[in-house]
């Protein structure tokens, strides 16, 4: 008979475990501040950072270049994914010819292109947005395209026989199928783009949370890396929720 | 409404070719100035030039090898304990509740923001590089078991174990093959996302990798090999994708006919 | 929900699998071998035109210290400083005094035993000949990309500050050297304040220089590259130390002897011709192992000398950029310089 504990209990367990781990390396002095902050540590950090700012930015500008750069390229890179991803699920012929670049772009590490990207755009902001465009579109894409395979053929055929336009049977009974694996798409695409900000911002950046965190390690400031990993683990989950929400009130309008 | 795939095969490849000229026309019309896009003709003959002479006393095998070495042992060292932790807490709630919380914080990390602190923590070799893609590769795997438990369709359990199975016959014929596949599609997004992320090991104090070999190259502004590097790295993770893909297809055979 | 606990059999795999995994953690802590000389030495270095490049290319530090040597190559003093507070560099060649500083405050654990180099008018500020820059006030406005970190940003921060110009005026941009290079050439930026072969670069392509170091150094913003050791590694191996400043020496002298066929060397080294080599080289001000022993640099043992107060200087300047947390005292960075191998390499 497994034991019934009750499942809050398990999380609070573990966590209070890690938390007293934490204590007892720092406190304890097993473990120098340098590689592990202690509490105290990182609340004085994580206070400077919120009242002076990072290097001539306050956090919040920094969290907001972050933020802004993930919606823009997020955005473009899934809109442009969708729409390719849709047009080469409907039609073989644009499968035919943008799956070969699909399929080199989607696996392509980013930051090995990235270099690229600053020798043609340029250091500013549209370097790092078409990376992480270019990070989110294949995936996008793929998952469209899926999407629309993937409709059962019994419900094309029906629509057909009751007269409906080709048009009529994309938009009520091809993209509405779709929908789900378009979201299931654009959370991953997120999570991309999300996991290549980083790379965009090390080259050539002087804002944002991520180059905060390379710039604070160069100095070995493990305080404000540690603030600024734990500000970017908790702005991925936000987003990630946001999105959630979003897919399950979109998904239910569109029907099933 | 089967239709003939041949045409359709022949459009990718004119599509592919088309890109190629594309390329040829812009670097022989002089449209990009030569630093900016090296042509053809050079980046082969750097492709040459590397593989007879290597880059930077590394020979290309040595860069390849080395990058794969990582990307596989962290990846490998993630399945092996990711799918039994994600079954697991797949069965026990007390498990997930307990763990869950740290892989959902995990997942949305990008790793190069803990970079820092592994080399901090575990030095500048490959150990640092390897648990950096361990960490990368983990959370995906361990969910995806999880969810692959969870999923099991429950009539089948109770089916197998009115017909006199015991627990540990229902868990290896009906449990662990109705997870293999999102098992399986776990690994295979697992295993593109470590793929990206050894590059990203290989920026700081590394000494070979293609990763090095690309980031080493633009240092020196040698575009040729950077373009070199790039169109290696997107052949070789489009090869570790098909492989995945076939063993996947192999080993779940029953794709799509529930 | 019906019970079915875990198999005896999936049971076994987990935990082969959590021994796995913590076997492998294991096997890379690194073992300590006590012995009189190491087998195994592992060193940090720039590729960069110095005298320092002879002695690698020569395979002298192997021949002189009977060991293999490890050679790390990074981008940046930010990954020596890392490298050895993970233990995984036991000696930093060419690390600049500004990381070296940051370095010191956090006690990181190492010490400088030699400096390679002041750097003077080596790493400078080049403008756009067609911006028409004449004055520091003619900045404002202006984007001019450093690395971040290094010596060269100590030094454009403390001009920045000499001239009265915030960074609200001029924009200050974090560029590696090759994300530098491409900029410049883009028009992206006006200004750079970097060294070679960048600096090079810049200036053959429509840069001019910019004069900020004799002003500079005045101000007490004196710059310089160093030779670090791990305290751990020199207290256990003193003799190696001794003998890879030796070997350090000897490379100077080819190039104070011999400038032609040390330049040849080292561009070999670097990846640049030998005539860039040169000129580049001519550009900094290697310092003598008997006037590093002075008491403007680092002093004799038991006497230490001014520069323990530039790299003080430098670091309250870090903390003022917040860069690090706090200051130590002086004794701190006076423990920090160790002139007893340099003292017994040239004896």
């Amino acid at each position: 008979m497994p034991r019934r504990l009750p499942l809050r209990a398990c999380t609070a367990l573990s966590a209070a475990v890690l938390i007293a781990a934490w204590l007892v390396l720092t406190w304890g002095g097993y473990v120098r501040d340098l590689f592990l902050p202690p509490p105290g540590e990182l609340w004085d950090g994580f206070m400077d950072l919120l009242t002076d700012g990072y290097r001539n930015r306050t956090l919040l500008e920094h969290l907001e270049a972050s933020l802004w750069r993930i919606f823009a390229g997020f955005v473009t890179g899934a809109v442009a994914g969708t729409l390719l991803g849709l047009a080469m699920g409907y039609w073989r012929a644009v499968e035919a010819i943008f799956t070969p670049y699909i399929e080199f772009l989607r696996p392509l590490p980013q930051l090995a292109y990235l270099l690229l990207l600053i020798i043609w755009f340029g250091i500013g902001e549209t370097s790092k947005i078409i990376l992480l465009f270019l990070a989110a579109l294949p995936v996008s894409a793929v998952a469209a395209r899926d999407g629309v395979r993937n409709v059962p053929l019994q419900r094309i055929h029906a629509a057909r026989s009751l007269g409906a336009s080709e048009w009529q049977i994309f938009r009520h009974v091809i993209l509405p199928s779709a929908l789900p694996e378009i979201f299931t798409g654009a959370r991953i695409a997120v999570g991309v783009v999300y996991g290549t900000l980083i790379a965009a911002e090390i080259i050539a950046g002087s804002s944002g949370l991520g180059w905060m965190i390379l710039d604070a390690g160069r100095f070995l400031r493990s305080d404000y890396v540690f603030v600024g990993i734990i500000l970017i683990g908790l702005m991925g989950l936000a987003l990630n929720w946001a999105l959630v929400a979003l897919e399950t009130r979109v998904v239910h309008w569109a029907g099933r | 409404m089967i239709e003939s795939r041949r045409p359709y095969w022949l459009l990718s490849v004119v599509s592919v070719v088309g890109f190629f000229a594309i390329w040829h026309v812009i670097t022989v019309a002089q449209l990009a100035p030569a630093n900016l896009l090296p042509s053809m003709t050079q980046v082969w003959d750097a492709f040459v030039d590397v593989l007879h002479n290597g880059y930077r006393e590394t020979t290309l095998w040595q860069n390849a090898a080395a990058t794969l070495g990582r990307c596989l042992a962290g990846f490998g060292l993630a399945a092996v304990t990711g799918v039994p932790l994600g079954l697991w807490m797949g069965r026990s709630p007390a498990l997930a509740a307990s763990i869950d919380w740290i892989i959902q914080f995990m997942r949305p990390l990008p790793p190069l923001s803990y970079m820092v602190l592994l080399i901090l923590w575990l030095g500048t070799g490959d150990t640092s590089k390897v648990a950096l893609l361990f960490l990368a590769a983990f959370p995906t795997i361990a969910m995806a078991a999880t969810a692959g438990v969870r999923g099991v369709n429950q009539q089948r359990i109770h089916a197998a174990l009115a017909c006199g199975a015991s627990p540990q016959q229902v868990f290896r014929h009906v449990v662990l093959p109705s997870c293999l596949p999102t098992v399986m599609t776990g690994l295979r997004i697992s295993l593109a996302v470590t793929f990206t992320t050894v590059v990203a090991a290989e920026l700081m104090t590394a000494s070979d990798g293609l990763g090095w070999m690309v980031f080493s190259a633009s240092h020196f502004l040698r575009t040729d090999i950077v373009m070199l590097g790039i169109l290696i790295l997107g052949l070789l993770g489009m090869a570790l994708s098909r492989a995945l893909l076939s063993l996947d297809l192999w080993l779940v055979h029953w794709r799509g006919r529930e | 929900m019906t019970e079915i606990t875990i198999s005896a059999h999936r049971r076994t795999l987990l935990k082969a699998g959590i021994g796995l995994g913590g076997a492998a953690l294991l096997s890379a802590v690194p073992r300590r071998v006590r012995a009189a000389t190491p087998d195994k030495i592992n060193i940090a270095f720039f590729t960069e035109t110095s005298p320092s490049a002879i002695a690698k290319g020569e395979g002298w530090l192997e021949d002189v210290t009977k060991a293999k040597i490890n050679w790390i190559e990074v981008g940046s003093g930010a990954e020596i400083n890392t490298a050895i507070a993970a233990g995984s560099v036991d000696i930093g060649v060419g690390i600049g005094s500004a990381p070296t500083a940051a370095g010191l405050s956090q006690s990181i654990g190492y010490q400088v035993i030699y400096i390679r180099d002041n750097i003077g008018p080596a790493e400078e500020l080049t403008v756009r000949t067609a911006a028409n820059i004449k004055k520091p006030s003619d900045l404002i406005g202006k984007k001019v990309g450093v690395p971040f970190g290094s010596t060269s940003h100590f030094r454009l921060l403390g001009f920045l500050k000499t001239n009265g110009l915030t960074q609200k005026q001029v924009t200050v941009l974090d560029l590696r050297s090759d994300a530098l290079v491409a900029a410049w050439q883009r028009g992206d930026i006006d200004a750079a304040y970097v060294w070679a072969p960048a600096k090079s670069k810049i200036l053959a392509a429509g840069g001019e220089v910019f004069r900020t170091y004799d002003k500079l150094e005045k101000a007490g913003y004196v710059i310089a590259d160093l030779i670090v050791a791990r305290t751990a590694f020199a207290e256990a191996y003193p003799d190696t130390v001794v003998a890879i400043l030796k070997a350090e020496n000897r490379a100077l002298d080819v190039w104070t002897s011999t400038p032609d066929k040390a330049a040849d060397i080292i561009g070999k080294q670097a990846g640049v011709t030998a005539d860039v080599a040169k000129a580049d080289l001519l550009e900094y001000d290697f310092v003598a192992p008997k006037r590093q022993l002075e008491a403007n640099w680092l002093g004799t043992p038991g006497h230490v000398g001014r520069f323990a107060e530039v790299l003080q200087g430098t670091a309250k300047f870090l903390a003022e950029q917040k860069s690090i947390r706090t200051v130590p005292d002086l004794s701190v960075f006076q423990k920090g310089i160790n002139t007893v191998p340099l003292t017994k390499s040239i004896a």
